[in-house]
């Protein structure tokens, strides 16, 4: 569905991604993991369009991503969920999650989509008039996969998404993020909770200093001598 | 002190800050969501005025009719301003100095255009109502001010009702909230900025026609227009469209009461020390909150 062959990206002098390759299938969920610094974040932005990279290429249902801004990428299905939630804070939750439709593909089924996503989060449907910067970390994250969910993405890439959250909200992230993909989204989840990160996805990524270090099904990875000494602490 | 003239003066204050408001809005919207501190925004009112007083003058057209000609004429000129002269610019590293550098050169063409057609001579708008005034009880408003007032009260809500309700006017908000997520949701951020200074534009238009109604207007009027726009949105906060309303009310009303009480040449010392008053307590503007 999504193949990422040999993306090299620079900023300024320093090399961000060294030839960094990656592959989706539909309805897979893939880990991202690697250190504070290591591209992965970098690596999202590229495929959002966010970032253009030097070299390399992302081909995207079998056509080139290349060149293509953001708002073009969003139309064509890849929705990213920022790291840090990146909400409208002047903006109410509902109007929050509305702005997930902006797309015209998408915008006529808006009403459906909110009752879905409301549905999903009984939560957010109570603050719906609340401003966003109001809500709790792991409310705002939800305001952040509804946002993502009314955009109808066929890949969700979700950069930390339990960052900063308390224990008990990023479970409870984990556990829709896991639902979601039960239900035949395609993810692609950037986490520095490892081991939650691992045990939830079928086939992960490791990158290091810009360079993918490891890949492999998530099962060996959480194995891998490697992977336990330097992300599990083992 | 005279009831009668306090409650006159601060009524023609609130028609006066209407107008202001109306001005203000779209200099705060180009302001905030683009960081384009827009100096040629009065002189685009001034534009609007002097179209709807040679619409009016040769061909009999109302100011109100005339506006909904002069206004969307506005938005098609802006469109074409900012794919020529904004969006280059906004690469700027410090796009606040390039656009106040840029803006400000395109200020003092336009005054001269203004002053090679319509010669620069103060100029009033006579519509046929102009004579005419609604009087209650002790009160006396003249038509073209409530016209002019009820033409400002017109434009704010569109605007308003614009960024809260249309698919449009919340990118416009989004982008300037969080560009970043607004364009990861299929938001394109020239579009947007192309939308909001056109918009801009046709509301200055808008004001432009308003102040006319009550006022008289020259070429070189923007200038003082500035002054009060720059009161204005910084007193409301940049970029919010209910504090700059609120702001405008407040600024109409003190230079309204201080007009009625004062010698003339002390109205704008009043006003703009209060204006610094104001800013050492509250230098973020009247309402504090981020984004509209």
């Amino acid at each position: 569905m999504l193949s990422v062959e040999n993306i090299t990206v620079c900023y300024g002098q320093m090399k961000a991604l060294q030839g960094v390759s990656l592959e989706i299938s539909q309805g897979d969920m893939v880990a991202l993991i690697g250190a504070n610094g290591s591209g992965k974040s970098t690596l999202m932005n590229v495929i959002s369009g966010m970032i253009q990279a030097v070299s390399g290429e992302i081909i995207w249902e079998g056509r080139p991503l290349k060149g293509l801004s953001p708002d073009n990428i969003c139309q064509a299905g890849i929705i990213q969920v920022p790291e840090g939630r990146k909400l409208f804070p002047g903006m109410t939750v509902e109007e929050n999650i509305i702005m997930g439709a902006y797309h015209p593909n998408v915008r006529r089924q808006a009403p459906e989509s909110l009752q879905k996503v409301f549905s999903t989060f009984p939560r957010l449907a109570d603050r719906r008039r609340q401003f966003a910067g109001s809500l709790s970390g792991g409310e705002q994250q939800m305001v952040a996969l509804g946002r993502a969910l009314m955009a109808k993405p066929r890949l969700l890439m979700l950069d930390e998404p339990s960052l900063g959250l308390a224990p008990k909200a990023a479970a409870e992230i984990f556990m829709i993020i896991k639902e979601l993909n039960k239900e035949g989204m395609t993810i692609l989840l950037v986490s520095q909770e490892v081991l939650e990160t691992l045990s939830i996805t079928t086939y992960g990524y490791v990158l290091e200093n810009g360079i993918m270090a490891l890949k492999g099904p998530s099962r060996e990875l959480r194995e891998n001598p490697k992977v336990k000494t330097s992300y599990l602490g083992l | 002190m005279d009831a009668v003239l306090i409650i006159q003066s601060l009524i023609s204050g609130i028609m006066m800050g209407m107008v202001y408001a109306l001005l203000g809005v779209g200099f705060s919207l180009t302001w905030g969501v683009m960081h384009v501190i827009h100096i040629s925004h009065a002189a685009f009112g001034l534009i609007g005025a002097y179209l709807s007083y040679s619409l009016l003058q040769y061909c009999g057209v109302d100011p109100v009719v005339s506006a909904a000609v002069s206004v969307p004429l506005l938005f098609i000129t802006a469109c074409g301003l900012y794919q020529l002269l904004i969006r280059p610019i906004t690469r700027a590293q410090n796009i606040v100095m390039a656009s106040m550098i840029l803006t400000f050169g395109l200020a003092i063409i336009l005054e001269n255009i203004m002053a090679l057609i319509w010669k620069a001579d103060p100029r009033v708008l006579t519509p046929t109502y102009s004579s005419g005034a609604l009087i209650a009880g002790p009160f006396y408003f003249q038509y073209p001010h409530l016209v002019g007032f009820g033409l400002s009260v017109l434009g704010i809500t569109a605007i308003y009702l614009f960024l809260k309700k249309t698919y449009t006017g919340m990118a416009v908000r989004a982008a300037w909230q969080q560009p970043e997520a607004a364009q990861l949701y299929g938001v394109n951020l020239y579009r947007i900025s192309m939308i909001t200074f056109a918009l801009a534009v046709s509301t200055a238009g808008a004001g432009g026609i308003s102040l006319a109604l009550l006022n008289s207007f020259e070429p070189h009027s923007h200038n003082l227009w500035l002054i009060y726009l720059f009161l204005v949105v910084i007193v409301g906060g940049v970029g919010n469209v209910i504090g700059t309303a609120l702001a405008g009310l407040i600024i109409g009303v003190i230079t309204g009461l201080s007009m009625a009480f004062l010698p003339f040449q002390w109205v704008n010392l009043v006003t703009f020390g209060l204006l610094m008053i104001f800013l050492i307590f509250r230098p973020h503007g009247l309402i504090k909150q981020e984004g509209m």
